[in-house]
């Protein structure tokens, strides 16, 4: 009996902690949903209760060239996860696969590009950007984001290939499959998971960079994250309108997440693969 | 239609040659084993063979056609991995079916479908065709692993210790449905074992491998009867073969031999007597296995071996005796039930007509009596 | 040196997420062994075997039920006060210590004097053929030394029980033969208690003066290898003990003038039944038959027995096997390696009649007499 009570206890509180800690994280994201709604006059005034308006929705998507900068955000985040996968996959396979001086030492070069910050690089790449003529372009952008796309995007795919027994290649090969037939009708099925989580969490840390948009273009071309800037007007800050630009900007990504959901939690956890 | 020839391979893996100059034949439409312990290099020459490894030195051929430089996919072998390989996500099905279905061996779905049934229904896994691999027992995986090697007609079949992961009933069923389908087998197979067993029941020939190395490549009688060494000696029997010094004493009507603790002077047949000094031999091993030695628990006669009952132990339908004398442990076959006191006093025989002679230094077989009979005579 | 008593031993997993959740692990196992006696406890992997194994040495709760080592009920001790010698599979020697370190570790712990554990080893070591590995690091000796050095350990605290868990499984071929023996002159020399835990049947046979066998948590039958070699209780333990494995399966019982015949399916081949199985079997009844492998022989032409075609003739060095085809299933004969047959030969079949086993097609239990 003793035993029973004690894990009821224990089950109790755990969920009640859960809880406490779910509120306290997603409060902030509450908060930012809720004074989309609130007029300007009344952002100071009121808390939880007000008259909500839809005036900040009409003022950022109708009156400013917001979508442009949605597009825009689209096009490199998507670019640059393209280019990662096209060129972090096979890197991947040959990580996991060959055998070559320096081999760990490479790998770890690039998985440190992901942890170095992006201030620390920023005044060279700029200044090596305009030399180069590539500054506010699509290309540029999408090129300076693999140092935050495809780190990630190699190190989980290597894994997944690190996991996949060589021998099943060997046996496709011996079955009658050339290299490439190989490569897309075994080990692409064996990898998605982890592509695909790792493709995501790529596209996410892409589609919410700042620092690099910010530098390296804004003239012509503007991620939504820049474009926030322009709610800090010179007089007062439109905190609602502000707050819209943030909450349509994170829709795709918790839309993409909540759908790929399961492969996330799957594909993120190399051991899970076994021959 | 296919032999296979290895001449002069050697493959090196940093400072450890895993293959040392292996040359050998195989036949068309010969079972072929290759026996040999653990980390022989057994694996490296099916894979050698495949295409999947390349030698450092040295000509694969298949058919009389050099094919060190031809793809694996395109040398038309077909090959059982030791640790299934299956493809994770494909179906039992599937993963037979595979190989008909690839670039290179496409067939039509219906000869498929045929032939994927047949196979299963052969290694008993017809009720799993649907399953994944994940979902079906190691047992049941390496079955999917033959079926999937024997569901073409390819130049050769190559087996790594395909029945390895079988439990003790189903191995031995595989084993006899192996051994009985190999008179339908029209394609040349070439099967790593580590197993003695399975090396003996299913071989035309076999090659026994010892790092790297070719000892000996003989039928089942030749390496059990007239093996080359004292180690491929060693490799075949259960009790291990029992090898221990002898002296040569040159008598007036020819040389006989003293062993361990016995003052008596053993006669030797006439046939080995004059092998033995063709060779000019001195120092000698005998090798006699545990069926060719009696045991008594009194002195029979002085021929008689004075020793003491080491270990007794019973496995099944009989039971493995072991006797020290004089620091000597000799391992003889005796019936399962019986008793004896551990350290209790005991005495062999030993046939003498049935053992083997080696050179000491170079531990290499000299003779045996009557050795014509066991390689020509016997089936 | 002491009796062991398990009386009515339980296990259950209340874990919510274990496999055998509600199942018992180990259902109703009784045993009892006798001072100095070595005992194997048999089964194939998940029968609660090393569960019974860690109740014993106190690495597992016991859910219900009593062990006695001696007179002492040890349900509630401590491991380390239990007076057992473990040596098990995951109890790893400790790499930075040499193999006499390894051993000493535990008496040290009980703050025996240098001395003592000096003259203790030079006692042991010998025994287990460690005395030239004791200045050797586990990272450089072989599975079968460590696994020595592992029994000596065990044995250097003079426990009252040695527990050994599958002690031979990783070891290959013909170590796993050497060190067989030498734990078989080691029982001799100690004489202490020993409980070995094994799923291979020849480890059992040749090592156990009695053994256990557990199927799905229970005790199958208990006796001497030869008892349960020759009178297996049911069809699970004939076709678990020996080697090659007994002949069994299904026939169909016949009357032809009042004499009963088994027939076995897609063969001509009838064998007499015994007189004193006539009790159990029916005219037109199926029943489990099992002969092993060496109670079955090529008789002579004028012999009563039925005539068979060879599928398939192994030679085998030492024997030889021939192997018939009954239905989807062989029937295996073991001969003497100097007869030699080829795949369809015929040849005449003979069962030795007081060889013969028969089991409940249902239930699996033995018919006809029983111990």
């Amino acid at each position: 009996m003793n035993a029973k009570i004690r894990r009821t206890s224990v089950s109790v509180v755990r969920n009640t902690l859960l809880t406490l800690y779910a509120l306290f994280a997603l409060f902030p994201i509450f908060w930012m949903v809720l004074i989309t709604f609130k007029s300007d006059s009344e952002m100071y005034t009121t808390t939880f209760l007000f008259h909500p308006t839809l005036h900040n929705y009409k003022e950022v998507l109708l009156r400013t060239d917001y979508f442009q900068a949605f597009l825009d955000n689209i096009i490199v985040s998507s670019g640059a996860v393209l280019v990662s996968v096209l060129v972090g996959v096979p890197a991947a396979y040959a990580l996991a696969r060959y055998k070559f001086k320096g081999k760990e030492d490479l790998a770890f070069t690039i998985l440190s590009f992901k942890f170095a910050p992006e201030i620390l690089v920023i005044l060279p790449l700029f200044m090596v950007y305009q030399a180069l003529g590539i500054y506010d372009t699509y290309f540029g952008l999408i090129w300076v984001y693999q140092l935050i796309t495809m780190p990630l995007l190699i190190w989980v795919v290597r894994g997944y290939f690190e996991d996949i027994n060589v021998e099943i290649e060997q046996a496709a090969q011996l079955d009658g499959y050339p290299w490439h037939s190989v490569f897309l009708k075994i080990l692409l099925p064996l990898i998605k998971p982890g592509l695909v989580a790792a493709g995501l969490l790529a596209f996410i840390f892409a589609w919410n960079s700042f620092t690099f948009p910010l530098l390296l273009s804004g003239f012509r071309i503007e991620t939504v994250t820049v474009a926030s800037l322009k709610y800090i007007a010179s007089d007062t800050v439109h905190y609602g309108q502000m707050a819209v630009a943030a909450t349509v900007a994170a829709l795709p990504e918790v839309i993409l997440a909540l759908l790929i959901q399961k492969h996330l939690v799957r594909g993120l956890s190399f051991g899970a693969v076994k021959g | 239609m296919a032999c296979i020839e290895l001449t002069h391979i050697s493959k090196q893996f940093r400072k450890y040659f895993a293959l040392d100059d292996v040359s050998f034949q195989v036949n068309d439409k010969e079972f072929f084993v290759l026996f040999g312990p653990t980390g022989a290099g057994k694996t490296t020459v099916l894979k050698t063979i495949a295409g999947i490894e390349s030698p450092d030195e040295g000509n694969v051929k298949i058919d009389n056609e050099i094919v060190n430089l031809i793809e694996p996919a395109y040398r038309n072998v077909s090959m059982v991995f030791e640790n299934y390989a299956l493809y994770p996500h494909f179906s039992v099905y599937d993963n037979i079916a595979s190989p008909m279905r690839s670039p290179l061996h496409k067939t039509d779905e219906e000869t498929i479908h045929k032939e994927v049934h047949r196979t299963a229904a052969m290694l008993k896994i017809e009720h799993l065709l649907d399953r994944l691999p994940s979902q079906i027992s190691n047992g049941q995986k390496q079955r999917v692993a033959i079926g999937r090697c024997l569901v073409r007609k390819p130049n050769v079949f190559l087996m790594d210790e395909p029945l390895a992961h079988l439990d003790a009933k189903l191995r031995h069923f595989m084993r006899a449905e192996l051994k009985e389908m190999q008179a339908n087998f029209d394609t040349t197979t070439i099967y790593v074992t580590h197993d003695y067993l399975e090396a003996l029941s299913l071989g035309n020939r076999i090659a026994v491998i010892n790092r790297g190395q070719i000892e000996q490549i003989g039928t089942a009688n030749e390496v059990y009867y007239t093996p080359v060494n004292q180690f491929t000696a060693r490799l075949f029997g259960e009790p291990e073969i029992n090898i221990f010094g002898i002296e040569l004493i040159e008598c007036e009507n020819g040389p006989k031999i003293k062993m361990l603790n016995n003052e008596h002077f053993f006669d030797l047949e006439p046939d080995v007597v004059k092998v033995l000094s063709e060779q000019n031999v001195h120092d000698l091993n005998l090798g006699i296995r545990g069926t060719c030695i009696s045991y008594s628990f009194a002195k029979e006669e002085d021929n008689f071996f004075d020793g003491t009952v080491y270990s007794l132990e019973p496995i099944g339908n009989k039971s493995i005796l072991i006797v020290d004398i004089d620091g000597e442990r000799i391992r003889i076959i005796a019936p399962n039930d019986l008793h004896a006191e551990l350290d209790s006093p005991i005495f062999l025989k030993f046939d003498l007509k049935k053992a083997l002679f080696f050179d000491r230094t170079s531990e290499e077989f000299i003779i045996r009596h009557n050795q014509a009979h066991y390689i020509g005579g016997l089936i | 040196m002491a009796k062991l008593l398990l009386k009515k031993l339980y296990k259950r997993y209340s874990n919510k997420h274990s496999k055998l959740q509600n199942d018992f692990a180990v259902n109703d196992f009784s045993l009892e062994c006798n001072d100095g006696e070595f005992v194997g406890i048999l089964g194939p992997s998940g029968c609660g075997k090393t569960t019974t194994l860690r109740m014993i040495a106190g690495l597992e709760d016991i859910t219900a039920g009593d062990i006695f080592i001696g007179n002492t009920r040890i349900n509630d001790l401590h491991p380390k006060d239990r007076q057992i010698g473990l040596a098990f599979e995951d109890y790893a020697l400790y790499p930075p210590l040499n193999v006499y370190d390894n051993i000493a570790f535990n008496l040290r712990a009980k703050k025996v004097k240098e001395a003592d554990i000096l003259s203790e080893i030079k006692r042991i070591a010998p025994l287990l053929k460690v005395d030239d590995l004791l200045d050797s690091r586990p990272v450089s000796l072989s599975g079968g030394q460590k696994q020595r050095v592992n029994i000596a350990r065990a044995v250097i605290r003079k426990p009252k029980l040695l527990l050994l868990d599958e002690p031979l499984s990783h070891l290959d071929g013909k170590m796993r033969q050497v060190l067989r023996t030498e734990i078989k002159r080691l029982h001799k020399e100690i004489n202490c208690t020993t409980i070995i835990v094994t799923h291979d049947q020849l480890e059992a046979m040749s090592l156990a003066d009695r053994i256990a066998i557990m199927k799905d948590g229970k005790l199958q039958q208990y006796g001497t290898p030869l008892e349960i070699y020759n009178y297996p209780v049911n069809e699970f333990v004939a076709g678990f003990i020996g080697e090659p494995p007994m002949n069994i399966m299904t026939v169909t019982v016949s009357k032809t003038d009042g004499v009963f015949f088994f027939n076995f399916s897609g063969t001509d081949v009838s064998i007499p039944v015994p007189t004193q199985y006539y009790p159990h079997v029916q005219e037109g009844g199926t029943v489990r038959f099992g002969i092993r492998p060496s109670d079955v022989l090529i008789g002579q032409q004028s012999s009563m027995g039925s005539m068979v075609q060879v599928a398939v003739f192994e030679n085998l060095g030492e024997e030889c096997r021939i192997s018939i085809r009954v239905g989807d299933d062989y029937l295996t004969m073991t001969t003497s390696e100097e007869i030699r047959y080829r795949q369809g030969d015929v040849i005449k079949l003979v069962v030795k009649s007081d060889r013969i086993h028969l089991f409940n097609p249902v239930s699996g239990d033995r018919l006809g007499e029983k111990i």
